[in-house]
């Protein structure tokens, strides 16, 4: 071997490696793809095989919460901060819609915006004060805030002109069924409609984690001085974070609203509402965009079966069980279950590009 | 041209005066060094400079500006970057991740801020570690980290608070040449530091100060020989020898 080719020996080996991660990233890339379809085939085509309406109901749930969690996400996972009175903006939602029907005959999908904006505006007065508190404060703050709340509309028949009905809520009578009134006979209209809003909720959360306001949420929820002195405003963007989350959050009120037709203070406003979203998010994974709807598929069901087998024995079972789940993740899998799972998938994907190589050679 | 003049800057908290009148200032070019014993107020001075603390009392003008009630975004945003003593990484996100943070600071696009995140790593020779975990960095790659990321947001003015401490001697070396690296891009350098070798082979002047106040300012010669120097950090009976 000559010198030259010493040199150009190792060049070459070199080039063929890029060569390889270049067409091993590509194939990756597709296997996402693929994968994605899959999700997406099975998800838009689970209707026509699932018949049974309580099943297509749970179903139904899963993706309500899956849409809660990751709303919430973006403030209680992307900022670093705890939330726990989200039900709060669900409650905002779905009573501005309901009043705004009930009363004025104005479409649930405008009073699903009005109520948003509403929402909006509460987060950012939530927002405000508390930001600036760390840790168990600011959930603390955010808790006591929820419960008021609760606590002034089960007091509260008339607000003004709009009528709250106190502890009895709100009813919608079934009367004109059709998509203008967000209202149907079956289970499946929901079931898209709930499910397009989780595609888009999930999207626009992929969106932030991968622009500048995703980095400065990251950055601020980590090392708020570290980001600060690196010109991250990091209230603001933890606001900016809060307007939007109220503001999805109360979309899903509306959506409860029609879906279930009967709100009261108890059923959206509560406690219990928030602490579940938070517990989702938790043992799903907080931060991650795979966390909540991982969470969701997980504790769902062992809500609603436990309600189901053992709702007259043992009511509020679920929480126990989310209790004892919380505490197994959070010492096994501090960052959620998406952890594990992310890395199964990722060792199938390699195993799938090793055959493929193979294959190929 | 003076690129930051502090005058009579005084910090207190409650009855303790941390900086007490202090008065300096900085050519566009220079590296400035302020050292000064345990406790003698170098951090205030360097966190009421970077907005951190609203100052007590007297003036700090950054490009002929006054900054007194500046927030440090804004100041970053100026063109005043810092990196902290005790270093703060974005521990579970990658070096490159960390360094775009402040790279945002002066483009709104991700693959803009990407590419002068990978440039300034490559100017710091810290490219190979881009994708590691920040939390997982030795200490001299995460006083490298900070750097990278203050250097990110494209600063006229760099506050360096200590960034050689805990070192092992090769190290201190690089770092040495890298602060000599920034200042032949243009960056004015303004340093804390312990290390006398690193301060006496790198900066142009140096201000000292003990229990908050100025006892003496000068080339690192200057100072070396400088009585009140050598009392403050060796005690009384020294400084007659």
């Amino acid at each position: 071997m000559t010198g030259k080719d010493a040199v150009r020996e190792p060049l070459k080996s070199e080039v063929n490696r890029m060569d390889n991660i270049d067409d091993s990233e590509a194939l990756r890339n597709r296997i996402r793809k693929v994968s994605l379809l899959l999700i997406a085939v099975v998800a838009f085509g689970l209707p026509l095989v699932m018949r049974s309406p309580t099943y297509l109901h749970i179903v139904i749930l899963i993706y309500f919460y899956a849409y809660l969690t990751t709303s919430w996400n973006m403030v209680g996972g992307f900022a670093g901060v705890l939330p726990l009175g989200h039900a709060v903006f669900i409650g905002a939602g779905a009573y501005t819609s309901t009043v705004l029907f009930l009363q004025y005959g104005i479409s649930p999908w405008i009073g699903m915006l009005i109520g948003g904006l509403i929402a909006t505006l509460i987060g950012l007065l939530i927002g405000l004060p508390t930001f600036k508190m760390r840790g168990a404060y600011f959930a603390l703050a955010t808790i006591a805030f929820a419960e008021g709340v609760r606590v002034m509309v089960e007091n509260i028949e008339f607000l003004g002109p709009f009528q709250l009905n106190g502890p009895r809520g709100l009813q919608i009578p079934p009367l004109d069924i059709g998509f203008a009134n967000f209202m149907f006979a079956n289970k499946e209209p929901y079931y898209y409609i709930i499910l397009i809003m989780l595609i888009l909720v999930i999207g626009l959360t992929w969106f932030i984690s991968q622009s500048k306001l995703g980095y400065y949420l990251n950055a601020g929820g980590e090392e708020p001085e570290a980001a600060m002195a690196l010109g991250v405003n990091v209230s603001r963007a933890k606001l900016i974070a809060m307007a939007m989350s109220s503001f999805l959050t109360a979309l899903a009120g509306t959506f409860y609203a029609q879906f279930s037709m009967f709100i009261h203070p108890k059923s959206i406003i509560s406690l219990d509402l928030s602490f579940e979203i938070a517990f989702i998010a938790l043992i799903g994974g907080r931060g991650s965009i795979a966390g909540p709807i991982l969470g969701a598929l997980l504790l769902r069901p062992v809500s609603d079966f436990s309600r189901i087998y053992f709702g007259d024995v043992f009511p509020g079972l679920h929480l126990v069980i989310f209790g004892v789940v919380l505490i197994l993740v959070m010492i096994y899998q501090p960052r959620g279950i998406q952890e594990p799972l992310t890395r199964i998938y990722d060792r199938i994907v390699d195993r799938l590009v090793e055959k493929y190589r193979k294959g190929v050679a | 041209m003076k690129i930051l003049e502090v005058s009579n800057l005084t910090m207190r908290f409650g009855g303790l005066t941390a900086v007490d009148s202090l008065n300096l200032s900085i050519e566009q070019g220079e590296i400035l060094a302020l050292i000064g014993p345990n406790g003698a107020g170098k951090s205030t001075a360097f966190n009421c400079i970077a907005g951190v603390y609203a100052p007590t009392d007297g003036k700090i003008e950054f490009n002929g500006e006054v900054i007194n009630r500046k927030k440090p975004w804004d100041l970053c945003k100026m063109g005043l970057a810092r990196t902290f003593q005790i270093v703060k990484p974005f521990a579970s996100k990658s070096v490159l991740y960390n360094v775009m943070v402040g790279a945002f600071a002066t483009t709104d696009k991700k693959d803009e801020a990407e590419e002068r995140a990978l440039a300034v790593l490559k100017t710091l020779h810290f490219e190979h570690r881009k994708d590691s975990r920040s939390g997982n960095l030795t200490i001299a790659d995460r006083k490298r980290l900070e750097i990278a990321r203050a250097l990110a947001t494209r600063p006229r003015l760099l506050l360096l608070d200590e960034v050689m401490a805990g070192l092992r001697p090769s190290e201190v070396d690089e770092m040495v040449e890298v602060i000599q690296l920034l200042r032949s891009t243009g960056v004015t350098i303004f340093v804390i530091e312990h290390i006398m070798r690193a301060i006496m082979a790198l900066s142009d002047r140096i201000v000292v100060i003990q229990f908050g106040k100025k006892i003496a300012e000068g080339t690192p010669k200057e100072i070396a020989s400088n009585e009140n120097v050598i009392k403050a950090y060796l005690g009384d009976e020294y400084g007659a020898a």
